[in-house]
């Protein structure tokens, strides 16, 4: 009895402790989060790149050497594209620079025309209070969109972390299962066959939604370049490559794309012909998309509901901004594959 | 551990070269003594080779702990999970301090997709020795009916 009143007082000591190591590692990675961009897109590359390498591999190519070759052929590949469309990206944001004073008049005086309008139409709300609001949160808005030249330096410095982030790929991809053997071997022997199986899922889970995602969003950012160039829309690279990049995000994502190209027409031109072509574009874009790309890129790689999804995404970009809605989704899956082991595990099978 | 390796007979045959690829998903355990391994009922997600030392392996019948079989250097056990993951049949348990190597369904599963040359050749020897077993069973059974 005693022996059973110890043994319960022990998990339940266990179970404290596991929580406490895993709230230290989310504590740390919060406290370091600013130097984790770098390895996260390390791991997004690594999660693209792997099955490539496995190809390799198995065909009978040394590891190493298939690893190197696939980041030279990378890189090969970025430079032609680098080389390719940079005179025309640097005149758009060249122009979206010179222009940029004309669109923050304009959305100031749209805006300043719509706020004194409600509130001449609303009766309890006191003259100047809303328009006085705006143009303070206008007022943030320019000064973080206004230094576009930043935008040159944001380029600079990715060139920096973009040798950072080869360099971790590779030996991510080159030693990826011999690192994650050394980590587990300090996994207690009791939890161990649990873990591993965990780690597999999890792995499983993101890196299907990492793959398919981001080949989707490609394909997508690719298709919309290419039918807003035919269409002559002046920033027809920018808008087709947020709205690729808006894409990661399912749902809110090609929506957010689509009203942010549809925005930048209408104050860019002021014509509804425009709007309506780079609205146009987008959709048609997004519905082959979802007929034709998705089903055969993307698949059912998650399996969650949409509304679910939206949800969880909402919630990310509520606690966490872009990444929040980036990362919520294999956060969610794992979270969600991780209580299905674990109550497999240990509550079915009674060996907790 | 390559050593080790080559005295498991689901790798005979192997080239160096293969049994390096393999020893990448070999995780190298400890068990003190009278330290269990994997329990009766639970899932089973893969093997064990005993490197060194010595494991027990019960069966509960009858709410009674039968001891089936004691397995020493060299000597497998749980290759049946390698396949599917139904309920360990047996509890197994370290009787001195323990060293034994573990080779789990998921990183195997992996191995078979990146290489399908050797998964084919460990999965034809898994075959083999389950198909071995089964022969054995199925003598058993007739011999008690005749």
């Amino acid at each position: 009895m005693e022996r059973n009143e110890f043994q319960k007082v022990w998990k339940a000591f266990e179970i404290i402790a596991i929580g406490c190591v895993l709230l230290g590692i989310l504590l740390v990675l919060y406290l370091i989060r600013g130097l984790l961009t770098p390895f996260i897109i390390a791991f997004v590359v690594t999660f693209f790149l792997n099955p490539v390498v496995d190809y390799m591999e198995g065909e009978g190519i040394n590891r190493t050497f298939a690893v190197l070759l696939l980041i030279i052929l990378t890189l090969i590949f970025l430079f032609i594209l680098w080389k390719l469309t940079w005179p025309t990206i640097q005149t758009e944001i060249s122009s979206f620079q010179k222009n940029a004073p004309f669109y923050e008049s304009k959305i100031r005086e749209g805006l300043n025309h719509a706020m004194e309008l409600l509130e001449k139409k609303t009766v309890f709300i006191p003259e100047g209070v809303l328009q006085r609001a705006m143009q303070h949160k206008i007022n943030d808005l320019t000064s973080t969109m206004g230094d576009v030249g930043s935008l040159f330096q944001i380029v600079r410095g990715f060139v920096v972390t973009f040798v950072l982030i080869q360099v971790i790929a590779f030996f991510l991809l080159k030693d990826g299962r011999r690192i994650k053997k050394v980590l587990i071997a300090y996994v207690p022997n009791k939890y161990f066959e649990t873990f591993l199986t965990l780690l597999h899922e999890i792995d499983q889970q993101i890196s299907n939604y990492i793959r398919g995602q981001f080949t989707d969003a490609l394909i997508i950012g690719v298709l919309a370049i290419i039918g807003l160039y035919l269409f002559g829309i002046r920033y027809a690279i920018s808008i087709g490559a947020i709205a690729g990049i808006a894409n990661i995000v399912p749902y809110i994502g090609p929506l957010l794309g689509m009203t942010f190209g549809a925005l930048l027409m209408f104050i860019d031109t002021g014509s509804i012909m425009d709007v309506f072509k780079v609205v146009g574009v987008l959709a048609f874009v997004k519905s082959l998309d979802s007929i034709a790309i998705s089903p055969l890129v993307v698949g059912r790689s998650v399996n969650v509901h949409p509304l679910m999804i939206i949800i969880v995404i909402s919630l990310g970009g509520l606690l966490h901004g872009v990444w929040g809605m980036l990362l919520s989704v294999p956060l969610y899956c794992s979270m969600r594959v991780s209580l299905r082991i674990l109550y497999r595990g240990f509550v079915e099978y009674g060996n907790w | 551990m390559i050593p080790v390796l080559r005295t498991v007979p689901l790798f005979e045959g192997l080239t160096f070269r293969d049994l390096k690829k393999i020893e990448l998903i070999v995780h190298e355990r400890t068990f003190m003594p009278d330290e269990v391994v994997f329990y009766e009922r639970q899932p089973g997600t893969g093997m064990y080779v005993v490197k060194k030392g010595l494991i027990q392996l019960t069966k509960t019948i009858n709410e009674e702990n039968v001891k089936i079989a004691e397995l020493g250097e060299g000597e497998f056990f749980g290759e049946m999970s390698l396949l599917e993951g139904y309920p360990r049949s047996a509890q197994a348990t370290a009787v001195i301090k323990t060293e034994a190597l573990g080779i789990f369904r998921p990183d195997l599963f992996d191995l078979i997709e990146r290489n399908p040359r050797l998964g084919s050749k460990i999965l034809m020897k898994l075959s083999q020795r389950l198909a071995s077993r089964l022969r054995k069973t199925t003598e058993m059974k007739l011999k008690e009916v005749v």
